[in-house]
């Protein structure tokens, strides 16, 4: 594992805007991943130096700004949901890939719980299971970043 | 000079199992506090609309280039429609000019009758709205809320309170004016509520949004004149949405025999998802502190709307003239 850029992680970032921003429509739209969490994550688990749970907070405010929802709602769960992924991410070098996408799985679920919850106390109506498969789009777009950027965990020749 | 900078910073080649700075514990918990304190500012007190204002209108040359690829593939479709659908189109549009003009002409003896009646009775006249053509840019970044976006805005002379309708009947109001484009909450929103008029017998109530596709309309006894196919429109009492407008066909009608009001579906008739282009209606002059979208008194004003609903043939030419 290489040691990062700071400006591949920010790059990276507003690339992840830039999707947000996308115009979106149609029915495809309930299946988007929340590409700014999916890209922080990554440098999250990665490089936590570089990028932490500051950043975490900055780009769920960015996400408030840019989807129009009550400003600190991504934001509060970004931080969360980095907090917990962050904690662990010393221990990631002993995972193999199988365990790294379960952990990851169950901290975008984190996410999306806390933003669900954070919404409804804001008086949204209840979304429904939809909500949820924004996860698993958020996987495959996980594995994509790995396969770009290099694993995380211990490699295979050792 | 960025080789330099990148040795500054990592100290380290391993991957920061030393270098981590504050603890992760007290990081969260002060960024925890500061999302906390954004949401209330944004939530009780509308401080931070100036902020996004500013934020989207520096946003828009990013916007415009995420925009791009699909406006790109969208102008090459329009540039390879096939000839004979374009022909076909052209015929059918002439046939609706057609029948329009002839409904006009019978439209404009009418309204000059209307007229010269309320002149002999000593109304108002009916407020003729003037209206800008619109387009909707994206149907609103979360999916989960009632919004589309419209490519016109407060450099247009758009602003919030506005009505917005389609083709085919009510789409909802604007609720936030950026400088080049706008956010319109559509009628089915929880937040939003209308005053609506049943086609068929005038009965005057207020629909409320429910999300889900379908507004409700509460406080109605539950032996209202009422039944499913009914066409609702706008009552025009609000001064924000002219009278005539459709809103909504009722679609369901449930009596609870433990409840005294009727629990009344109905759904939006205007398609957000299948067309472009919409209108947004200007406001009446009316003072602009009379005019607040999010209004929680919404819900009273109902309620009482409601309670001298039996008494509308007495009082409605009072509401109609106001």
């Amino acid at each position: 594992m290489r040691p990062v850029s700071r400006w591949i992680i920010y790059l990276t970032l507003v690339v992840a805007l830039l999707c947000h921003l996308f115009p979106w429509g149609g029915r495809g739209i309930i299946l988007r991943p929340v590409f700014m969490f999916v890209v922080l994550l990554y440098w999250l688990l990665r490089s936590p130096h570089l990028c932490n749970i500051g950043t975490a907070w900055f780009a769920g405010l960015l996400v408030d700004l840019a989807t129009g929802s009550l400003l600190g709602q991504h934001a509060l769960s970004f931080t969360l949901a980095a907090f917990v992924g962050v904690s662990y991410q010393r221990r990631l070098v002993l995972f193999n890939a199988w365990h790294l996408m379960g952990y990851v799985f169950l901290i975008f679920l984190l996410e999306r719980v806390l933003l669900l919850l954070l919404k409804l106390f804001a008086g949204n109506e209840n979304p429904g299971w939809h909500f949820f498969l924004p996860i698993l789009t958020g996987i495959l777009l996980w594995q994509s970043m790995i396969f770009v950027f290099g694993t995380i965990t211990r490699p295979k020749s050792r | 000079m960025l080789k330099g900078v990148h040795q500054k910073l990592e100290p380290q080649q391993s991957p920061a199992f030393f270098v981590r700075g504050a603890s992760p514990f007290s990081r969260m918990m002060l960024y925890s506090a500061l999302s906390i304190v954004m949401m209330a500012a944004d939530a009780r007190w509308n401080y931070l609309s100036t902020v996004r204002q500013a934020f989207i209108g520096a946003l828009h040359p990013l916007e415009m280039l995420a925009n791009a690829p699909s406006n790109w593939v969208r102008d090459t479709k329009k540039y390879f429609t096939a000839h004979n659908q374009l022909v076909q189109e052209n015929y059918l549009l002439k046939q609706q000019a057609f029948e329009h003009q002839v409904m006009l002409q019978r439209l404009s003896t009418i309204q000059a009758e209307n007229i010269h009646l309320r002149s002999l009775l000593n109304g108002n006249l009916p407020i003729q709205p003037k209206a800008i053509l619109g387009e909707i840019s994206h149907t609103g970044r979360d999916p989960f809320s009632n919004v589309v976006v419209v490519n016109r805005g407060s450099s247009h002379g758009i602003k919030p309170g506005q009505a917005v309708v389609d083709s085919k009947g009510v789409i909802g109001q604007v609720t936030r004016v950026f400088p080049y484009s706008s956010e319109v909450t559509l009628v089915i929103d929880k937040q939003l509520s209308i005053p609506i008029q049943i086609e068929r017998n005038q009965l005057r109530a207020i629909a409320f949004g429910e999300g889900n596709n379908t507004l409700d309309i509460p406080y109605l006894p539950a032996n209202v004149d009422i039944r499913v196919g009914d066409k609702l429109v706008t009552s025009g009492i609000d001064g924000i949405y002219p009278a005539g407008l459709a809103v909504a066909t009722v679609t369901k009608i449930q009596q609870n025999p433990e409840s005294p009001f009727a629990k009344i579906i109905s759904t939006p008739v205007a398609e957000v998802t299948n067309h472009l282009q919409l209108l947004l209606l200007e406001l009446p002059e009316v003072k602009e502190s009379e005019i607040k979208p999010h209004e929680p008194e919404a819900k009273e004003t109902a309620a009482k709307a409601v309670e001298k609903a039996p008494a509308k043939q007495k009082d409605k030419k009072t509401h109609a003239s106001r």
